[in-house]
Order: C-alpha cells, then structure tokens, then sequence
C-alpha cells in the first residue's frame, strides 16, 4: 500500500507479531515475542526496567533497524505500520516525499544537523526532495506548532536543552509523520525545559492527532495524555499492556522497584537524622565568591556566601544559567574565583595554604571530591577496577592498600561484576555509581557533585540518596547542585538558592524549616 | 529563481561563526572563492621565486578591499600565517643557499643576496598561497560552502552533507574540553613533568574523541530517522549558484595565477619544481 | 555462542577472479618483457620484475575495490566525518608546531621524514575504524580540507597531499580485498600511506636532493608511517573498540561482548 502525498498526516497503526530484535554485538535478544497493536491516534506509553528494550523498539518503528546480511543484527517476526514492514515503510515514504515516522531522542546535543535553526528543520524536507518553494513555508509551520522562541537564523549554537529538542520535535513534525515516537525526550532536560517540552507535545498531538509512542522514566506527568500503557521485559516480550490506572495498580509496586518513578509510590528516602545535631569543623568558607568562566567578560555568578561545615549537606539550587555548576567547579577547587576570598579551613586543608584552586592535583584529591554531571567526563582508565584505583595511586598509598580501598568501594556500591568492564560500557546508573565511588575512593572530607540524580531511575536515586546520608553522618561534608527538589527535601541541611547568577534574597530562608 | 521568505533579523553572531562580510568578494559564491584558492595554490605551489610569488601577492592585496574584511578582522587571521611565514623566511635567509654579494655576517651565518632572496620568496609564497584561505575561511558560513559544493559542483550530497554534520557537533565540544580538562584535575591528574602533560593531554583528547564518536552515532541515528541517506534525490533548500560576480572572480584568480607566473617567467627566475 | 554477520570464507568466484592478475603478472614474469623499448633509459627487460608485480599488484587492488561489499550506512559516513574532523584539528596542531619543531630536533630531509607518519594517522584510521571500500581516502582528504581551512603554512596544497596519502592506505586496504584489518595490516597500509606520502615529497618539495638521499627519505617516510600511523591507528582502533563507541559499525561487531 504505497503513500501518496494525500497520507501526509495519517495517524498510523502499529502491529507487532512475533518481533524481536538481536544486535549483532551482543548474543542475548534485546526484545523477543513482542505483539502488540495500536489503532491510529493512539497514544502508548512503554515502560520497562533499563535494558529491557525500549529503545530498540522505536528504533524499530522508526524504521532504522537492518536486519539484512549487511545490517546490524537480526530481526524475528514483524513489525507493520499500515501493513507495510517498518523498513520498507520508511524508503517508500521518502520516495513518495512525506513521512510515516518522526523520531525524537534523549540527547539534545546529538539532535541538531545544522548549524541555524530554519536550516536544521529544512532538512528533513531537503532529503525527502520537498520542492524548493514549499520548504520554507513548512518550516514556518513546524517551529510555530512548537511555539519556538527565536527566528529561523538563530545559531543552534547559542539553544538551551531544551530548546533543542523542541527544534528536534519541529524538524520531526515537518515532515507531518503519522507516528510520532519519543525516546525519553525530557532525559537530559531541567524540569523547566521538560515542562514547556511537555507542553507542546500535549498541543502537538492535538492538533494532528498523530498516534504516538513514549518512553519515559517519570511516569507521573504524561499518565494523563496517554490512553495505554505497555510494559515490556528484558530480552522477553510485553507482559502488561491496558489502561494506565489498571496496569498502575497492577505492577506498580513491581516497576518501582525495578526503578520507573511510578506515580503513588515515592521512592524510599533515609530518615532525617536527629534535630539539634552540631556540625563538624568549618571546611570552606565563601565571601563574596564570584566566578566567571571562558567566553562571556560577566562573571557566571557572584556575590556568593557561603559556609560549608563537615557532617552537613548543603544544596544549591537554582533554574537553568544560575550560575551552579560554575560555582561548584570554584568550590572543588578546580578554577580560582574571580573575585572575593574563598577559604579552606584547617580541617580541610591539613597543612596547605587556604585557597584550594592553588593546591596540586594530587594533594586536591585527597580533601575534595569532585562528581561531574557527565560521568563520562570523569573516566580515565580502562577497567572498573583500574579506575578507582587511579585516585589512590596518584596520592601515594601503598599497593596493598590501593587494592584494598578498591576491593570496598566496589562492595560497597555493589560494582563487583563490573570489575573488568569498561566504564564506557556501563549503563547510566552504573556510571553514576562508579563516577561517586571514584570521588570516595581517596577518603575526601568535602564531597562537591554537579547534579547527582539527573537522568537516574528511581533505584539508583534511593542509593545515591542511602549513600550520601550516609557519609555525612560519617562528618564529610558535602556540597550537592541540584534541580531536584525532591533530593533537596531528603537531603539538605542548608539551602543555598541563586537566580540568574546571584543568591535569590526572595527565596524561603531554609532556617524556617524543620530540620 | 525563488528566493526563500526573508528570515527575522539577525542575532548577533555567535563566536566562531563567520560573519558575512560587506565587500562585492565577500558575497560571491563560497565555491568560487575555493577554486580560486585552490588555483591559486596550485599554480604557486610549482615554483619557488621571489617574482612570483611577490607578484601574485600584490595582486591579492590590491583586491583586499573588496573582501570586506576590517584591518583588525585581517591581522588577526593572518596573523598565524605571518608568524610561521616570516620565521620560515627568516630561517631560509640565515641558512639557505648562498649566492652573490654577502650582506652580513654574523658569526658562522651569513646572510647573502642569494639567501635573503630565497627567504623572501619564501615569506612571499606562504603569504600569497595563503591569502585566499583566510579570506574564505573569514567571510564564509560553512553550511553555504557545502551547498556550493553540492550544488554548484554536484559533488554527492551525502558526504558533504555528514562532513558539516560532524563539524557542527565538534563546535559544541569545545565546552566538554573544559569540562574533561576540570575533571582531570579533580581525579588527582596534572602537573607532573612534561612526559606526564603529554599523557594526560593525550588521554583527554582519546576522551573527547570517545565522546564525539559516540554523539556521532547518536546523529546518524537522527539524521537517519529524517531521511537522510535513504534516496538518491534530494532537493536544496537554499539556492546556490554561479552569478557573473562569481565567474569574474574565478577569471581574476586565473588571471593573478597567470600573470604572476608570466612576471616570473620574464623576470627569468621562474623554475618549475617538480621533474 | 557468538555469531559473526559476515562471511568468514572467501568465496570461489573472487578467488577466481583475483587469480586473473596474480596469473598475469607471473606470465609477464616468466615470458620476460621485449629488451627493444626503453623507459627512463633502463631497457624494459631490465624492469620484468617490477612490471610482473605492478600488474600482480594493481589488478589485485582493483579487485578489491571493485568487489568488496561496501554499502555505506549512515552511521558509517557520520563516524568518518567525526573521524575526519578529530583529523583535521590534529593535523592543525601539528602543522602549527612542525617548522620550530622539526628546527629544533635539527631534523633535515631526509630525516624530517621520522615524523612523517603523523600526517597518516587519520586516513589509516578511518579505514581500521569504518572497513568500507573508500573510508582511508575520505578521512584523509577531508581531514586535510578541514586543515587547509583552519588556516596552516602550506595553504590548500595540504588537500592534494591528504588525497594521495589516502590513496596509498586504500590501495594497501583494497589489495587484502577489505578482509583483513589486524595489527599486521594495519601496519602495511600506514607503510602504503608513507610510501605514497614520501615519493609526493621528494618530488614536489625536495627535487635537489642527491638519489641516494631521496631514497633514504621515502625508506624513513615508510619505516615511519608503518609505525606510527600503522601501529598507532591499530592501537586507538582497539581501545576505541572497547569501551564501545563502535558497537553500530563492523569494527565494533568484530569486538564481540558476551
């Protein structure tokens, strides 16, 4: 059933029977048995542990997936839209010009083609040999249905997270597919980003109807837009599939521990320790910090005060270009403030002179630890093993002990079978998980991470939250940058909250509540 | 022709982003502009003389105006290929091939008519091969460069096309350089003699290249669900042409190439390299 | 068990056709060559040798490119292009530092040649990573182009050099008929990349130098380039390999994960 240009449009219908799926460089099956029927204009949302192949079944949808001699793994069963196999569906409709399938992806950096806005939506339409004239005025189209900001000349350069993936969502929605599949779409956003994103897919599929497959971790917010929730299981098939209360009720309690944030089951928090417990020894202290990072001649964030006592846990929040990160690099003692005093007390210092960005990098390991956003920004050997032992070893222990602090740690964050892998090949919870056993593995007494739970599913959240309780009741002291609200209301003794580079004086004074 | 609705007014350009400059040179055709360079290069590339090569490089200068560039735009570009020109040059007057009346002495080196010469023919060629790229690189935006080539030189789209891609995600990378350099230095990496600089650089460049590799297949993923790559047709949105200027332009290049190489063959100091 | 997506045998009809060449060249070999006609004022006869196995060898390469199951996927060309790109800054690099540096270490031709193999890091590179008809030609060139436009002493004639040295990896990479992507090819096709990159040299650059010199030049060029460009590349294929960057592409698929 070929598509003429008339289908531009057409919801779709999806018929899986049988499908399964085996990447080439692996030999368990990533999905297999998977049948499952959407009617068009469906909305499903696809839930699942982490590994349980999601994602390959949009890829799959999408149409991207070879299994042929040449391709990149092999395929049982079959996968319809329309009748038609995903693959072929896919060559015809750009033979025919349109398209049956827009694809949105979890990370924003990844998405954009070109290097201006307008430009970056024409492409699709460029490989689908749009006439010249008509391009343009789709273009228009696609960015005003997902309410864009800015003209079509803007460098994507200059675009936020979530600004790209609403370019993304704009350059899928110009070719006016019929399905429209997003692979955890708001991942990698802050929550604002996430909600306006949410905003438009919800004005989105109203206005065209398109069915539309989801994959997300937080169910919460999209339970009310979708009509049908599917749970698929690692290397298996579905095993639930119906409307989103019934399934809720059904496996609720399984899913969550399996990691989804399931909405009704919070995720399990520490309880708080005891009011009126006295802080450790002042380990930094901030007056008037600013800092300010390559680029723009303001400074990121300033006027900054703040102390940091071991045995307490202070967050710092803010929206998105607040200033966080670029305070918490000055706070590690990786960049030198560029104004104001920033000092390291005794306790922290053991012996080094006070400003910590002057101390070197061996001596710096020892006293602060420092968690990156990205945890592959952090790896730098070749194995588990060998990576936590790089921190040890670059402060001088011994062999023996080197072996043994590594032996713990990978105990202790229940690392052990990955010993031997590459830390590349780790999934995101593990590699969380190995970037904070890296920062432990030389005992420092200040603990800084750069949003520790962004993007991780509900388990490793509760660890992450056990962990770090954890090690300020052992007197580390920690500094955590966060979005997260709910991390803050686990977590934090002190609050520290900026806004567009400055502390917020509006904000509720984190003294008023219980502590 | 159809020219594409006229888009808002323009946004500042971001750093590194070519601005487009005001000059008749400066809105011609990238792809003219790059056979032009490439003639250039090419024709100069045969011989090494001073006749030559200063005269191709007057001839460049003299159509400087037209390339809207600013005097500072343009030292700060050339600047690089001033510096490694002139040490070159200086280098080869010093040591290079002595002929003639000695000039100077200093010591054991000696400068003489015949070296200084050849050192500032050699100063003069980098300078006149040179010239050209700069100015492309200044006043071009790499996305209508690989419309030209895939227009105007119907080289095939799809190459092109996924070299752009790539270099669009290398500009976001800058930021993660950052970021792993920040990251090696909290895991207790750095200083730690020159041996262990080069190691480190070395790891943190692998690092980035292991990012940039894996972002790239996330791309081809989102090119591919777009279209990409999967029918031999595609149309353009943006227009690229050869407009007289353009070809007026590639007849100057000629036209630098060929007198120089005449001044040179005159002057009898021309001497093809090759052979 | 892991099961590999390739063929691991050759089949009968490529050996046959590959014989063609091989036969060609041994019957050249063994007839001898006509002493009458002259090339460069040596008699042909003299040269029976050296034609017997450009015959053997070039029909043999054009085999290989002809036949080798070369379907470029999206996901190979983008990888190529980031390879080229990673490429051409390296190349930018180390053509900003080459004159101080090659100055410094007093290197003259012909032994400015022990650093030649940097500049073919990239195409032997690509052609380890992608293992598609065409992948050492492609980054090599646009890694140059990108160097060219970056901005560097030599200006665009860079561009003519990143083509020919690709050519010389691909002519190694096409005569294994793209089957073979070990340490051991990998270090002939960085020598292929070396030899075509020096004999470009000693012609363009350095024709005033005495034969014997030239010689040692493009000896020095190949001897650096097999090591490396050609163990180099191999290494940082393999520990690309396995922190799993390249699990989309042939080279990742011969890294197997359990």
């Amino acid at each position: 059933m070929a598509s003429d240009p008339g289908d531009a449009g057409r919801p779709v219908a999806v018929r899986a029977r049988g499908w399964g799926w085996r990447h080439a460089t692996r030999t368990a099956w990533a999905l297999a048995g998977v049948d499952l029927d959407v009617a068009p204009g469906e909305r499903v949302l696809l839930l699942g542990p982490s590994g349980s192949g999601k994602s390959t079944l949009l890829a799959g949808l999408a149409g991207l997936l070879d299994g042929g001699p040449d391709g990149t793994g092999e395929q049982a069963g079959e996968l319809l839209l329309d009748g038609v196999p995903a693959r072929e569906a896919r060559t015809r409709a750009v033979a025919a010009g349109t398209a049956r399938t827009g694809l949105v992806l979890q990370d924003p950096l990844a998405q954009t083609v070109l290097a201006r806005c307008g430009d970056d939506v024409a492409f699709g339409l460029e490989n689908h040999a749009v006439p010249p004239d008509r391009i343009w005025p789709r273009v228009d189209a696609a960015l005003r249905a997902v309410a864009f900001p800015y003209a079509r000349d803007r460098p994507t350069a200059r675009l936020s997270g979530g600004e790209r993936q609403r370019l993304a969502l704009a350059g899928a929605l110009a070719l006016r597919p019929g399905l429209l599949l997003l692979d955890e779409p708001t991942a990698m956003l802050d929550p604002e980003g996430a909600a306006l994103l949410r905003e438009q897919v919800v004005a989105v599929l109203a206005a065209t109807g398109a069915t539309c497959v989801l994959v997300e971790h937080r169910v919460a917010p999209w339970i009310a837009l979708v009509d049908r929730v599917v749970v698929l299981a690692p290397g298996g098939g579905v095993i639930a599939d119906g409307a989103p209360d019934d399934v809720l009720a059904a496996r609720g309690a399984q899913l969550a521990a399996q990691g989804v944030w399931v909405p009704g089951c919070p995720a399990l928090s520490p309880p708080r320790p005891a009011a009126g417990r006295s802080a450790g020894p002042s380990l930094l202290c901030a007056r008037g910090v600013a800092v300010r990072r390559p680029g723009p001649p303001a400074p990121a964030v300033r006027d900054v005060d703040v102390d940091v006592h071991g045995g307490r846990i202070t967050c710092v929040v803010g929206p998105n270009g607040s200033g966080k990160s670029s305070l918490a690099l000055a706070l590690g003692g990786l960049v030198t403030p560029a104004a104001g005093e920033l000092v390291a007390g005794p306790a922290l210092a053991r012996g080094l002179g006070p400003q910590p960005a002057r101390w070197r990098p061996r001596e710096l390991v020892t006293r602060i630890g420092t968690v990156f956003q990205d945890p592959q920004h952090q790896f730098v050997a070749r194995t588990c093993a060998d990576e936590l032992a790089v921190g040890p070893r670059r402060a001088g222990l011994a062999d023996a002990q080197v072996r043994e602090r590594v032996a713990d740690l990978l105990d202790r964050l229940r690392l052990a079978p990955l010993a031997r892998a590459n830390p590349f090949t780790l999934s995101g919870g593990e590699q969380r998980r190995l970037s904070v056993a890296t920062a432990l593995a030389t005992r420092p007494r200040l603990l800084v991470l750069d949003e520790p739970t962004f993007g991780q599913d509900a388990r490793t959240w509760a660890e992450l939250v056990r962990l770090l309780a954890g090690l300020r009741d052992e007197g580390t002291g920690i500094v955590a940058v966060t979005h997260d609200e709910a991390l803050v209301d686990a977590l934090a003794d002190d609050v520290l909250r900026l806004r567009a580079g400055r502390p917020d004086v509006d904000a509720v004074p984190a003294a008023g509540r219980a502590r | 022709m159809i020219r594409p609705g006229a888009p808002g007014p323009p946004d500042p350009p971001a750093a590194g982003a070519a601005p487009p400059g005001r000059g008749a040179i400066a809105r011609t055709n990238p792809v003219a502009k790059l056979l032009v360079s490439l003639l250039i290069s090419l024709v100069l590339l045969l011989t090494v003389d001073v006749v030559t090569a200063a005269a191709a490089l007057a001839l460049e200068c003299l159509a400087l105006p037209w390339c809207g560039l600013g005097a500072r735009a343009l030292a700060r570009r050339a600047g690089a290929l001033l510096v490694a020109g002139g040490s070159a040059g200086l280098v080869a007057a010093l040591v290079g091939v002595d002929g003639g009346a000695q000039l100077a002495a200093v010591g054991p080196v000696t400068v003489t008519q015949g070296s200084l010469l050849s050192g500032l023919a050699v100063v003069a060629r980098i300078l006149a091969i040179g010239l050209p790229g700069v100015v492309l690189v200044a006043t071009t935006d790499p996305t209508d460069l690989a419309d030209g080539l895939g227009q105007v030189l119907r080289l095939p789209a799809t190459p092109v096309l996924a070299a752009l891609a790539a270099l669009r995600l290398f500009g976001v990378l800058a930021q993660e350089w950052q970021d792993l350099a920040h990251a090696r230095r909290a895991r207790g990496l750095g200083g730690g003699g020159p041996v262990g600089r080069v190691r480190d650089v070395l790891g943190q460049v692998f690092a980035l290249l292991v990012i940039a590799v894996r972002r790239g297949t996330v791309l081809a993923m989102a090119m591919e669900s777009r279209g990409f790559g999967a029918a031999a047709r595609r149309t353009w949105a943006r227009p690229s042409r050869l407009r007289p200027g353009d070809l007026a332009l590639l007849a100057g290049g000629a036209a630098v190439a060929l007198t120089a190489t005449a001044a040179g063959v005159a002057a009898g100091t021309w001497r093809l390299l090759l052979g | 068990m892991s099961t590999t997506v390739e063929r691991q045998t050759l089949p009968v009809r490529l050996l046959a056709v590959a014989a063609v060449p091989v036969a060609a060249g041994a019957l050249i070999w063994a007839v001898g060559l006509p002493p009458t006609p002259s090339l460069f004022g040596t008699p042909l006869a003299d040269l029976t040798v050296e034609a017997a196995l450009v015959v053997a060898l070039g029909g043999l390469s054009a085999v290989g490119a002809v036949t080798a199951r070369s379907r470029w996927r999206v996901v190979d060309l983008v990888v190529a292009s980031v390879l080229a790109v990673v490429g051409g800054l390296f190349f930018w690099g180390v053509a900003t530092v080459w004159d101080p540096v090659t100055r410094a270490l007093s290197l003259v031709p012909p032994s400015s040649a022990l650093l030649a193999g940097l500049w073919m890091v990239p195409g032997v590179l690509g052609g380890l990573v992608i293992r598609k008809r065409g992948a050492a030609v492609y980054v090599e060139l646009v890694a140059a182009v990108i160097e060219a436009l970056l901005g560097n002493v030599w200006g665009f004639s860079t561009v003519y050099y990143g083509l020919i040295e690709g050519l010389g990896a691909e002519f190694v990479l096409a005569l294994l008929l793209y089957r073979a992507f070990g340490p051991v090819p990998a270090v002939l096709a960085g020598a292929g990349a070396g030899l075509a990159g020096g004999l470009l040299d000693v012609t363009v650059y350095y024709p005033d130098l005495a034969g014997g010199a030239k010689a040692g030049y493009v000896a020095l060029a190949v001897l650096s380039s097999a090591v490396i460009a050609g163990m180099g590349a191999w290494a940082l294929t393999r520990a690309l390999a396995a922190t799993g960057a390249l699990a989309s592409l042939a080279s990742g698929r011969a890294a197997q994960r359990v």
